[in-house]
């Protein structure tokens, strides 16, 4: 994994960093790496630093906002260039961002925004949109497999919504399933504040209580094994083309959603480009410790596309998660 | 311990800090020939050792140690955080503090510090947020878009904070009297509020945090009342990250707080009434101790201790969370309750070896971050740490013994 995620991040950021002039200290502080995508996205960020001849100084909050406070100002106080920041909200971001600049060091925000976009520079991917996407296919599957007039019955797994990019997803669900507004139920909602077990817990109940379910979108790619510890007991958990399958989508675009998409029980899955957005933040903190800005303020925006099983055979490059697959991730 | 209790050195009396004092100790000690330099070396080590200021003299041993190595340690700007960081946890320990001396251990704080939160900034918030807090039962009741119910109201900022502190002490009343007069186990009670509590803030926000909070308020958790710069003179312009905070509104709650705490405990018949319920709570209530009056006293104390260090926390975190409190914090509570000397057993306690013992968690935090220790080998550092104040705390008891003999 590392290999490739060094080649990835190293070659897309060869053309942004080509010769850096300066050695940077760069704080890195984040809430934690519990899923494959903060996993890749902290692999890239340290490796590509790393390979640039910058220093990289990494800071684990474990999921504690006012540890990872702490943390960002004890690497104020050790006098670094600049800080990238992987929240553990949006809430505790803003004030974090706000902690930076005050004391004129410029701040980048990875993927977890902050509640309060003005501030920092944010990467963040168009999460609206491409949970839309992924959910448009589904919705287009599910109802081609309906009969005419049958009402079909959509559930979201909604992640934590200080979170905004859960925000942006569940309204990309929303606005998808709204196009076919007669033809769907009001969506069962499921709250795994980005906590496998929680999510076990709330699908266990709500899957018991509404034993007939034809889509399901998971608001983060990480929690399709939890679907699956819950449908497959109950005979939900079947591929494409089997009596019983359930039409599935997530988004994030790891490894195991690309897996699960080859294997046929995953329908599809909204990508965010996690190289794409390596680079751009360290494309932006390293320009801005250069010019000396302190306070710079920029949002960049990943748009993102949706892999499905009917594009899989061209995009399958595209997405960070086959990428990982292909280098043998799930078999480490 | 360098104080005895009383003026009658006769008795084996328990000091202030709930203990035989070294003065004591060396009263009642041999006073038969001259010892020899070794020995003589021997008493004065063991003197340091049981002594007030030992948890002191060893942060300060362990920061010259290590300074060397990490010269960032000593700069203003690392000195000015380690010392922010040290007042939320000193306000909630020394809550921590008055409950280990009874012999007992507050588990629930943590929880109280979540819900506190959730009250506050239900109450306080100048705003909110439909998308975010929809499912909260908090939304449309008590929140709306214009915010809290206290928002631009006049005393708004004293009602809220009053407010926050009313649920601590209705939760540590709570907790107190299910101890005091149901006989419960302390650790049983509290579990159950570290768990119930937690989960009801949680409920109540449906997880989300509650923001943005009035600026008064935040100023409560990271407002300067003295900066220092110490820089060169003629600089024309001066950078603000060399310009370090001196004293704070956090550093100004939390020494007054200690410091009430310190008199209640060391200088008041309350305070007695606390070491003799931890040395032994059936000889107190013989001796005509209102021990169950004392109990209830001492798990409000805790939880309103708790509270204001919530206040603390949610305003240097500029929102209302009702995960404030949750994960490792309370090992960081009792373990630099414990770190100070305050023992886990109960009848020996101080208020000024809380705040050594936070001293002391704060500046081991900061250095293993310095280190760039990840969280969990810093986990382990701490787990480790606490093990050996633990045990310490045992070498103590035993060499106080000893001399007493």
């Amino acid at each position: 994994m590392r290999k490739t995620i060094v080649a990835a991040a190293t070659l897309a950021a060869a053309t942004a960093l080509s010769s850096p002039a300066f050695a940077a200290n760069i704080c890195f502080a984040f809430q934690d790496l519990e899923t494959e995508f903060w996993v890749a996205g902290h692999q890239a960020i340290t490796s590509t630093l790393e390979e640039e001849g910058h220093t990289v100084i990494e800071r684990n909050a474990n999921e504690d906002a006012n540890r990872q406070l702490e943390q960002v100002r004890d690497c104020i106080a050790q006098g670094v260039d600049g800080i990238i920041i992987i929240p553990q909200d949006g809430e505790s971001a803003v004030t974090i961002v706000k902690e930076a600049q005050e004391n004129d060091v410029p701040i980048a925000v990875f993927n977890r925004p902050p509640s309060d976009l003005s501030r920092g520079i944010v990467v963040v991917a168009d999460n609206a949109t491409i949970a839309s996407q992924a959910v448009d296919f589904l919705a287009e599957q599910a109802l081609a497999k309906a009969g005419d007039g049958q009402t079909l019955q959509p559930l979201i797994l909604v992640g934590d919504l200080g979170d905004p990019n859960a925000v942006g997803r569940k309204e990309g669900f929303y606005a998808a399933i709204a196009k076919h507004g007669d033809r769907f139920a009001k969506p069962i909602e499921v709250a795994t504040e980005w906590d496998a077990a929680t999510a076990l817990a709330n699908l266990e109940a709500a899957v018991t209580a509404n034993p007939k379910i034809d889509l399901v979108f998971t608001s983060s790619d990480f929690l399709f094994p939890t679907i699956r510890s819950v449908f497959e007991p109950r005979g939900m958990w079947k591929p494409a083309g089997e009596e019983g399958h359930v039409l599935m989508g997530g988004l994030d675009g790891d490894a195991t959603a690309c897996q699960l998409i080859k294997d046929g029980y995953v329908d599809a899955t909204g990508v965010q480009d996690l190289y794409f957005e390596a680079d751009q933040a360290l494309e932006a903190i390293l320009k801005a410790i250069e010019e000396g800005e302190y306070a710079p303020n920029q949002v960049i925006e990943d748009p993102g596309f949706a892999l499905t099983s009917a594009n899989l055979g061209e995009r399958e490059k595209d997405m960070w998660g086959c990428v990982l697959l292909a280098d043998g991730f799930l078999n480490k | 311990m360098s104080e005895a209790l009383g003026t009658d050195e006769t008795l084996p009396a328990l000091g202030p800090g709930g203990m035989p004092g070294a003065a004591g100790a060396r009263a009642a000690g041999p006073t038969g020939p001259r010892r020899s330099p070794a020995s003589r070396l021997a008493r004065r080590l063991g003197d340091l050792f049981l002594s007030d200021y030992f948890v002191l003299y060893l942060t300060l041993a362990y920061v010259l140690v290590l300074i060397p190595f990490l010269p960032t340690l000593s700069n203003p700007a690392n000195l000015s955080n380690v010392l922010s960081n040290m007042w939320p946890l000193l306000v909630v320990a020394v809550g921590q503090t008055f409950v280990l001396t009874i012999a007992g251990i507050d588990l629930s704080q943590g929880a109280v510090i979540g819900l506190a939160s959730v009250v506050g900034g239900a109450l306080l918030a100048v705003g909110g947020s439909g998308a975010v807090l929809e499912n909260s039962p908090l939304w449309g009741t008590v929140l709306t878009e214009q915010g809290g119910p206290l928002a631009g109201v006049p005393w708004g900022l004293a009602l809220g904070i009053a407010a926050m502190l009313l649920t601590g002490a209705l939760i540590g009343f709570a907790n107190g009297f299910s101890v005091a007069y149901l006989n419960m186990p302390p650790f049983m009670v509290t579990l159950v509020g570290l768990i119930g509590i937690g989960a009801f803030a949680i409920w109540l926000t449906q997880s989300e945090n509650i923001r943005p909070l009035p600026d008064s308020f935040v100023e409560l958790g990271k407002g300067d009342i003295v900066s220092v710069y110490l820089g060169p003179q003629d600089e024309p312009k001066i950078p603000r990250r060399q310009i370090y905070s001196l004293v704070t509104y956090p550093a100004v709650i939390a020494i007054a707080i200690a410091l009430a705490a310190h008199i209640l405990l060391s200088r008041t018949v309350f305070g007695r009434y606390v070491y003799a319920i931890g040395a032994n709570r059936r000889a107190a209530e013989i001796s005509g101790v209102p021990v169950r009056r004392v109990v209830i006293a001492v798990f409000t104390i805790s939880a309103v201790c708790a509270a204001a260090g919530s206040i603390l926390y949610s305003a240097r975190l500029e929102a209302g969370r009702p995960t404030l409190g949750d994960g490792a914090f309370l090992l960081d509570v009792v373990g630099a309750v414990v770190i100070g000397g305050t023992s886990l057993f109960g009848g020996k306690g101080k208020i000024l070896w809380t705040v050594f013992g936070v001293l002391f968690f704060v500046v081991l935090s900061n250095t293993l971050n310095l280190m760039n220790l990840s969280s969990f080998h810093i986990d382990m550092v701490k787990g480790a740490v606490i093990l050996a104040a633990a045990l310490l705390d045992v070498l103590r008891t035993r060499l106080m013994r000893e001399r007493a003999a």
